[in-house]
């Protein structure tokens, strides 16, 4: 995926593409089932014996569970070069992995989200770094 | 195990930034609880301290640094940090240890000052400090979380964005009676109607800001000063909570939140207020005032419904039907709440008790609610954390 060399997420463990398709970073209990993001924020069912935790990647593509249009820029440490805001803010349902993740919103006319509709996981381009690469963050875009 | 009264309270009024130290802002409310308790500093015996975290490292222990300003005693100092629940956990320690009779009479205090912005990250390291991500790469600022809720609600019980608004309404109108409010403004409904989105749904007007402020409650067991004091308030139960596994509610500072639901909405007030109906054997048809944390109007909504003051979904109807006003069935934030107060992260709780002692003990003029007998004052922590105070007159 030639558009995606020279990218780096502004902190990694977060967001893949290596596979060829943009994805989130998760991990799976396998005792308890239960599906973290990020990774490392446990959250077990009480009881579970938290063997077999392995990493996985969450599908590409999950439903707007709700969201929200952010009128005011982010403050610090947020960064970026692109005007964004107002941005839109998703939480994104991933049903398999019965899981909901947050993640700005890219790439859609911001009048046109909907409680339900299809999104896809994405990068969205923060900043040029001091190595002159583009510092990305995760994010959602309509289907 | 004894029964434990509240018989001083002390509150320095909420402001804006200050350049002042926290622990001036401590002394203030200090005094005021020692006056108030018409006992000397020397009566203390032991002081449960709200610790102020300012940018980092506290810098200093708050509860050693309060007792050096009105005179080191040798006594217990313990410093707690339960994020926006601190001032219920320093209260619940006083209560415990007086109780369990270790002492007789302990103070309670958080004290508070406010950043000049915003609340971000404390941090740089995405590892140990898990505030750092949603700051760095998700852009969330703490209104989008009680936003994202919000819409759910919206959807799933049909409250409109006049509901929102009329909540502002209220506490406005309950916080121009209160001396202590930051805010005295008071706001039609199309007023708020028309101040802009911060993240819609929710406007500027129904989300409340950072402020500074400073509260004291002097608790005890001793007969004496029970008798001595103007109508000690009994403490029925003062607990805390933390979350439930399978809890929807998409938390401050996480990315992430279960799809399926396994346990109530703000699990950990459901946890905190179910113990103190059981340890008090005083249940929420009994309560005559609650103060609830309305960081938002979605938070007054909503916690309504998961501390059992109606079913899920009905809170708007209690709102409509005036049943939260005061002089309703159940008189809410009659202190203008949040919204007219701001979060000090420290001393909020406490401030919620000290309003409710206020009403039972019949001090609060204009905003008074007649004959109140039986006050709750819920609050909600950071990060699964919460307190609950059931107190009577
Ligand atoms: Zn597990």
């Amino acid at each position: 995926m030639d558009k995606m060399a020279n990218k780096v997420a502004r902190i990694p463990n977060l967001v893949d593409w290596s596979t060829g398709e943009v994805r989130l970073m998760s991990a799976k209990c396998n005792s308890c089932g239960t599906y973290f993001f990020p990774k490392e924020h446990y959250q077990h069912r009480p009881g579970c014996t938290r063997e077999g935790v392995e990493d996985v990647l969450l599908a590409k593509k999950g439903k707007l569970a709700s969201y929200t249009v952010q009128y005011y820029p982010c403050p610090a440490p947020f960064k970026t070069e692109q005007k964004i805001t107002p941005y839109g803010i998703g939480l994104v349902e991933f049903e398999d992995e019965k899981i909901q993740v947050t993640g700005i919103i890219t790439n859609t006319d911001l009048k046109t989200l909907k409680l339900g509709m299809e999104m896809e996981t994405t990068i969205l381009e923060m900043y040029t770094n001091e190595e002159k690469q583009q510092v990305v963050t995760w994010a959602f875009q309509a289907v | 195990m004894r029964d434990v009264y509240i018989i001083g309270t002390g509150i320095h009024p909420w402001t804006g930034f200050s350049e002042k130290v926290f622990a001036d802002f401590a002394a203030v409310a200090v005094d005021g609880a020692l006056k108030d308790a018409n006992i000397e500093w020397k009566k203390i015996q032991a002081i449960m301290a709200g610790i102020f975290i300012y940018g980092g490292n506290a810098g200093h222990l708050s509860g050693q640094y309060l007792e050096s300003i009105f005179g080191e005693t040798g006594i217990p100092v313990v410093n707690v940090y339960n994020a926006c629940a601190t001032g219920s956990a320093s209260i619940r320690m006083a209560y415990n240890s007086i109780a369990a009779g270790e002492t007789d009479t302990a103070l309670a205090f958080g004290a508070d000052v406010s950043p000049k912005g915003f609340l971000t990250a404390k941090s740089d390291n995405a590892v140990q400090d898990r505030d750092v991500i949603r700051w760095k790469m998700g852009g969330l600022p703490n209104p989008i979380y009680w936003a994202l809720e919000c819409r759910k609600r919206m959807a799933k019980y049909g409250t409109t964005e006049e509901d929102l608004a009329l909540v502002k309404v209220l506490m406005s109108e309950y916080g121009s009676k209160n001396p202590h409010a930051r805010f005295k403004k008071t706001y039609s409904l199309e007023e708020v109607l028309k101040s802009a989105y911060v993240c819609d749904p929710l406007r500027l007007y129904e989300i409340c800001p950072v402020s500074t402020g400073a509260a004291a409650v002097i608790v005890t067991a001793d007969k004496d000063l029970i008798s001595k004091a103007d109508k000690a308030v009994k403490i029925n139960a003062t607990t805390m909570g933390s979350a439930i596994y399978g809890d929807p509610t998409i938390r401050i500072s996480a990315l992430s939140c279960p799809a399926v639901a396994e346990a109530p909405m703000l699990s950990e007030s459901y946890s905190a207020s179910q113990q103190a109906y059981k340890k008090s054997g005083i249940g929420p048809e009994d309560i005559d005032v609650l103060e609830l944390p309305d960081n938002s109007s979605w938070h007054y909504l909503v916690y309504l419904e998961t501390c059992g003051f109606c079913k899920e979904g009905e809170a708007d109807k209690m709102l409509r039907d005036g049943m939260t006003k005061i002089g309703g069935k159940l008189p809410v934030n009659p202190s203008g709440g949040f919204s007219s107060h701001g979060e000090a992260l420290s001393a909020q709780a406490l401030w919620q008790v000290i309003e409710c002692a206020n009403q039972l003990r019949g001090r609060c003029g204009e905003r008074q609610v007649q004959g109140a007998k039986v006050a709750m004052a819920q609050t909600y922590g950071l990060m699964g954390n919460s307190g609950t105070t059931i107190m009577t007159i």
